[in-house]
């Protein structure tokens, strides 16, 4: 799942606001645009979506800070399981 | 030991132990010795420009070690800190800004586009700056040149040390009043009550303008112990909060049942080593039994104790676990009165009542408030007064919340008496949030109500019913209300309906759009 496609899903379905702007280094919870029940909803997605598992313990500041930090880790989990 | 100030302590450990961690942050830290010297220094910049005691100081800014120079420079310079939410919406930041007349305000570059949106409305003084906002500006460099002593300010424990915002029925937030006195003796009962040393590490997890972080900074600073200040992002991912209190060894946690809940389903506890933590202190709404038990046995050496008290009377009752419960599926209770303080129990027309007979907390104690800033209105409602042995009567808060008092001597909070709830730990008025949703130019009515979410908590729905012709949608109304309310008291879901159901008196029917959300998800 590459940053515009995180970036539609979250101002579609998590802000309800597809004109909402989100950077691809913008600090997704220090601008509010995550909280921690988005990113439950996020992660549900990211599974199904991209078909990996996420465990609790990499749901973590670094790996979920911004759009680019979610691609990147998403990216390395998909390339670890193929 | 100390004197009658809230902030005295920090001077009296930077002169016993001026090296010791005050502040923690992301592995940098402040000692007593540089947290008193920083905070004289902005006590003579606030009294350079202009602050007289009394005056009121906004502190805006994220978790950071500037906040506790921010908090012990405005205390030092006589003032009253009044923290505001760095997540608020603008304009409710401004009528908190008016509300209380700020002219000083203590905050970050990292702030800069937030204070960019306050020009033209906020002529103060703004501290901690380097950028030039409009107003004027002094930087921690600037303020760094200032006389390192504590200035020589006259005060007495009766004179107000904070305002703390919450949320308000009529559409717009409450400032409540803390002294000197009541501050310190909430201070003081946390320290005595968990036995804090200067060893231990105490996080501070709750933002600012939550009441439980009275208890962090000061219970803290009493004891000559360490602040962990916990970075706000952390807070929202609990592998990495569990990560953090094993790298910084935190040892004393106030939280809310939600942050324990988290950490419970995401926090990877069995890959931490929390072996640091030794008691956890947790309140703001009641912890679902089932996820209590399940987090006492992940944490066995841990204490465990349920602290109940509104922000207007913290900490007034409190209940410690017993450290090996048995099973137990009743909601725990919430104690019995803490030292300093007198509960009463009162019906409808303010009759005490006996054992097993619901009513009315309210609270005499040594940490109630003075009152709600500027509302007199407000100030005549909520105490009560009681004829007492002297020739003055006794002076009650009421708390609003329903309780009990079982034949144990225990006391059992069964639910509100208005319409404040609590979500997450945050107190919301659901009138404010129809009150945000009716000011949308297209709504007609809203009707604000809650219902369980999956981590024991509640969350905050809404309905609301357009005028004719209107063409909002969903996404146009929450956006409306983020611009009027802080992020967690926004509804998660909106519904738009054609027609709210009615009582027979024609009152909105919230039970029965309740009940159509609950049985199929829709009204």
């Amino acid at each position: 799942m590459n940053v515009d496609a995180l970036r539609t899903y979250i101002q579609n379905e998590i802000l309800n606001d597809p004109e909402f702007v989100i950077e691809a280094d913008q600090d997704l919870l220090l601008s509010e645009t995550l909280n921690s029940l988005s990113v439950t909803m996020l992660i549900a997605h990211l599974e199904t979506e991209c078909n990996v598992h996420i465990p609790p313990e990499d749901v973590t500041l670094e790996n979920f800070c911004t759009l680019q930090a979610i691609e990147s880790y998403v990216r390395g989990l998909s390339e670890s399981s193929s | 030991m100390f004197d009658f100030l809230i902030h005295s302590p920090v001077t009296h450990y930077a002169e016993k132990t001026p090296d010791h961690p005050a502040l923690s942050f992301k592995g940098t830290e402040l000692s007593y010795a540089e947290l008193d010297t920083a905070s004289n220094r902005l006590a003579h910049a606030l009294i350079a420009n202009g602050l007289q005691p009394g005056g009121r100081i906004g502190i805006y800014m994220h978790k950071g070690l500037e906040l506790g120079v921010a908090i012990y420079g405005a205390l030092k310079a006589g003032g009253i800190f009044v923290p505001l939410d760095p997540f608020m919406p603008t304009e409710r930041l401004q009528f908190i800004l008016n509300d209380c007349g700020i002219e000083h305000l203590v905050s970050a570059d990292a702030m800069a586009s937030n204070l960019a949106k306050l020009s033209g409305t906020f002529t103060g003084c703004i501290y901690g700056i380097d950028a030039e906002a409009g107003s004027k500006t002094l930087s921690w460099e600037q303020i760094g040149e200032l006389p390192d002593a504590q200035p020589d300010v006259w005060i007495v424990d009766q004179d107000l040390a904070y305002i703390m915002y919450t949320s308000g029925s009529t559409g717009q937030p409450k400032g409540m009043m803390h002294s000197h006195h009541g501050s310190i003796s909430y201070a003081r009962w946390g320290a005595q009550h968990v036995g804090l040393t200067p060893t231990d590490r105490v996080a501070s997890h709750a933002p600012l303008h939550f009441d439980l972080s009275i208890f962090d900074f000061f219970s803290t600073s009493q004891s000559g112990a360490t602040v962990v200040l916990v970075p706000e992002p952390i807070t929202k991912f609990a592998a990495s909060w569990t990560e953090y209190i094993e790298q910084e060894q935190i040892s004393v946690v106030f939280t809310v049942p939600f942050t324990l809940i988290e950490m419970l389903q995401r926090g990877a506890m069995e890959k931490r080593d929390l072996s640091s933590l030794r008691w956890v202190l947790f309140g703001g709404e009641p912890f679902p039994p089932k996820h209590l038990r399940a987090v006492m046995e992940k944490l066995p050496d841990v204490r465990f104790t349920n602290v109940y008290g509104p922000a207007e009377a913290p900490s007034c009752t409190c209940y410690d676990l017993p450290p090996f419960p048995e099973p137990f599926d009743e909601p725990v209770p919430i104690g019995t009165v803490s030292a300093n303080s007198a509960d009463l129990i009162v019906d409808d027309d303010d009759r005490e009542c006996g054992i097993g007979e619901a009513g009315e907390l309210c609270i005499r104690s040594s940490t109630l408030t003075k009152g709600y800033w500027n509302r007199p209105d407000l100030n005549e409602r909520v105490y009560l007064y009681r004829e007492s042995h002297g020739p003055f009567p006794d002076v009650y808060f009421r708390t609003g919340d329903l309780v009990v008092r079982h034949e144990d001597g225990l006391l059992r909070f069964l639910g509100r008496k208005d319409r404040m709830v609590k979500t997450r730990g945050h107190r919301v008025e659901l009138d404010e949030v129809e009150a945000a949703l009716a000011t949308h130019a297209e709504v007609s009515e809203a009707a604000a109500f809650t219902v369980p979410d999956d981590l024991g908590s509640k969350a905050i729905l809404a309905a609301v019913q357009l005028r004719d012709a209107a063409t909002a949608e969903v996404g146009n109304l929450l956006q409306h209300a983020r611009t009027k309310l802080p992020g967690y008291a926004v509804p998660r879901e909106l519904i738009i309906v054609s027609e709210f159901p009615r009582t027979s008196s024609g009152k909105i029917d919230r039970k029965e759009i309740i009940n159509q959300f609950l049985n199929t998800g829709k009204s």
